[in-house]
């Protein structure tokens, strides 16, 4: 194109704008106390926000249940991202390596992950026997039900984990590699 | 000879394609052995590092940009932007970097933003007639405007790691922002004029007042929140919070757009994501630690500092190496490994933290932008159906005005640094 640009040549996008979707298919029973978790955070932060502003007289205990629920939140949603296969990582060797040497690659990262996890479980289970003692600074609740809760996430996490390594080792090396091309972002 | 076990496994982990927390952690835990500490602290630094008031703000702000993606505020925004810009030539362009800044104010990720709006910019550029270069070209660069303006998550990450303020995080990022939307506009223009973009009818006063009346209320959303950040009013969480209240405030009772299965379908999403971030600051707690107990930034400023005492000759060099990391590491991860590093030596060399801040995340969004990890082009290549290759060529010449401004607020701080110390200071 080249020229005086016409006025009004630009015709009107013919686009569909709306791309919420609301197909809840994929959620399963196990990603309920993660949405429990995020409702009691919004619901907490909330309530902190409106006794801040509204009545001027913000509830002391609130910051420090939101922290809990944050960590919480971090370890039981990241149950979901090991099960979806959606914790961030780098894909790029993927699309350089040749097809074959995907799966070795692919079972060594889901090994790992799984090794780690199980791991990381017991040492949360260490450190909440340290800490049974602990209380809340605020409310008189164990500081134990946050690490023990850790413990129950990474045990969980180990255990998806494992189910992919499985289905891993399971498939042939083509829909190995298929696969880690359709999660690549 | 921990250290170098350290770096050389984080980067054979990161490169095998391990999760980066995974990685941040597995390579954290060899040096914890080869050292011979207590493991557990492992966990104990994991769980201490997600214990953090200013994170909170992190899965409000992704929730807001979630209920903000839903149906009518899209179409709003968009359709006010282009009867306020788009009878320019290359108008498509100018609307494109007008709705990106309009988000910018509501969202806080560079990568969300190419996904979603970029998506509806890309169809009406091909529609109207534009080449998909310049379509993609334009897309993927205004995306980076998001993280700039505030809300911000890599600026929350930044300051949480840091420990720098948030908000004046926040307020130094706003004229760079516009800075940025202004040297694409200048490209767009100059462009559009030798090549002849088409451009809509004449202005309309009468359809800009239309549109504006019905973009109107998604339009105070940048208001309440990049308004509550720079006045002090809110803090950043706050401010997340308030973003929140609002887009369910027009989803629910003024659109009455949304259902509870969405609210089910972007809780779920925003968890995600939002644990995904998380377990990254988690794992990098951990490795910031190990570098803080060995004094590796003290180590490797006094090196940098023994080569030269010109700050901005140090300045030059210390973006050179984020732009090298940013080209190869996802945002997040990159600034979690960045930050325990470079704080300490920007501070020896007496750079603003808040400064670094804005240079640090303007220069991974240009990583952003650039092969072999480009994030924001992998999504646009499958956006715009076009291959990643393409979008890589797409996008370079957009690369010289982003490059410009960076330049521009590494020589003159007070670009940033004006509006915090105004408010703030």
């Amino acid at each position: 194109m080249n020229g005086d640009p016409g006025i009004g040549d630009a015709r009107p996008a013919a686009v569909d704008l709306e791309n919420m979707s609301d197909d809840i298919s994929d959620i399963r029973l196990h990603d309920i106390p993660a949405l429990t978790v995020f409702v009691a955070l919004l619901i907490i932060v909330g309530l902190q926000f409106f006794t801040r502003y509204v009545l001027n007289d913000s509830l002391g205990w609130t910051e420090e249940i939101a922290r809990y629920l944050l960590i919480l939140l971090g370890f039981i949603g990241s149950v979901i991202c090991v099960r979806k296969d959606t914790h961030i990582s780098l894909k790029f060797l993927y699309r350089y390596l040749p097809k074959p040497s995907i799966k070795p690659l692919a079972v060594f990262v889901d090994a790992l992950v799984t090794g780690f996890f199980a791991y990381a479980g017991l040492l949360a289970i260490e450190l909440a026997e340290r800490t049974s003692a602990q209380m809340m600074v605020s409310i008189r609740i164990p500081k134990g039900v946050i690490y023990y809760t850790v413990v129950g996430a990474c045990f969980a996490m180990a255990l998806f984990a494992a189910l992919r390594l499985l289905r891993t080792l399971r498939s042939p090396p083509d829909l190995v590699a298929a696969r880690k091309f359709e999660t690549s972002s | 000879m921990g250290l170098m076990v350290l770096f050389v496994l984080l980067g054979i982990l990161l490169v095998a394609g391990v999760p980066v927390a995974i990685s941040l952690a597995v390579s954290s835990l060899a040096y914890i052995v080869i050292a011979g500490l207590p493991e557990v602290v492992l966990i104990h630094n994991m769980i201490n590092g997600i214990d953090s008031f200013p994170l909170l703000a992190i899965p409000f702000f992704i929730l807001a940009g979630h209920l903000m993606n839903t149906a009518g505020i899209t179409t709003r925004i968009f359709a006010f932007a282009r009867a306020f810009v788009g009878w320019m030539h290359g108008g498509l362009g100018h609307v494109n970097i007008s709705a990106s800044v309009i988000f910018a104010g509501m969202s806080g990720a560079a990568v969300a933003d190419a996904g979603g709006l970029g998506n509806v910019e890309i169809k009406a550029m091909r529609d109207a007639g534009y080449d998909t270069d310049f379509s993609v070209g334009i897309t993927a660069a205004s995306s980076t405007i998001g993280p700039i303006i505030p809300p911000s998550l890599p600026l929350v990450i930044f300051g949480v790691m840091a420990s720098a303020s948030i908000g004046e995080l926040f307020a130094a990022g706003l004229i760079p922002g516009l800075l940025m939307a202004v040297s694409l506009m200048v490209m767009v223009a100059f462009n559009a004029r030798r090549r002849g973009y088409p451009r809509d009818s004449m202005f309309d006063p009468c359809r800009l007042w239309t549109t504006f009346k019905d973009a109107f209320l998604p339009l105070l959303t940048p208001i309440i929140v990049v308004g509550g950040i720079v006045t002090g009013a809110f803090t950043p969480t706050e401010a997340a919070v308030a973003a929140v209240a609002y887009a369910l405030f027009l989803g629910l009772a003024v659109y009455r757009s949304l259902n509870w299965r969405h609210l089910v379908r972007v809780s779920m999403d925003t968890i995600e994501t939002s644990a995904a971030i998380l377990m990254i600051v988690a794992a990098a707690t951990i490795f910031a630690w190990i570098l803080t107990a060995n004094q590796v930034a003290t180590l490797l400023g006094d090196a940098l500092l023994d080569l030269t005492d010109n700050r901005y000759f140090l300045l030059l060099i210390i973006m050179a190496i984020v732009l090298l990391i940013g080209m190869f590491m996802e945002t997040i991860a990159a600034i979690t490994v960045l930050v325990p590093v470079l704080s300490p030596i920007a501070a020896k060399a007496g750079i603003d933290p808040v400064h670094l801040g804005i240079l640090v995340i303007l220069n991974l969004m240009i990583g952003l932008l650039t092969p072999p990890v480009g994030m924001v082009l992998y999504v646009l290549s499958d956006v715009a159906g076009v291959p990643f290759e393409r979008c890589v060529r797409a996008t370079m010449p957009f690369l010289a005005p982003l490059l410009v401004v960076l330049l521009l607020i590494a020589f003159f701080p007070q670009l940033a640094l004006w509006l915090p110390s105004a408010v703030y200071r």
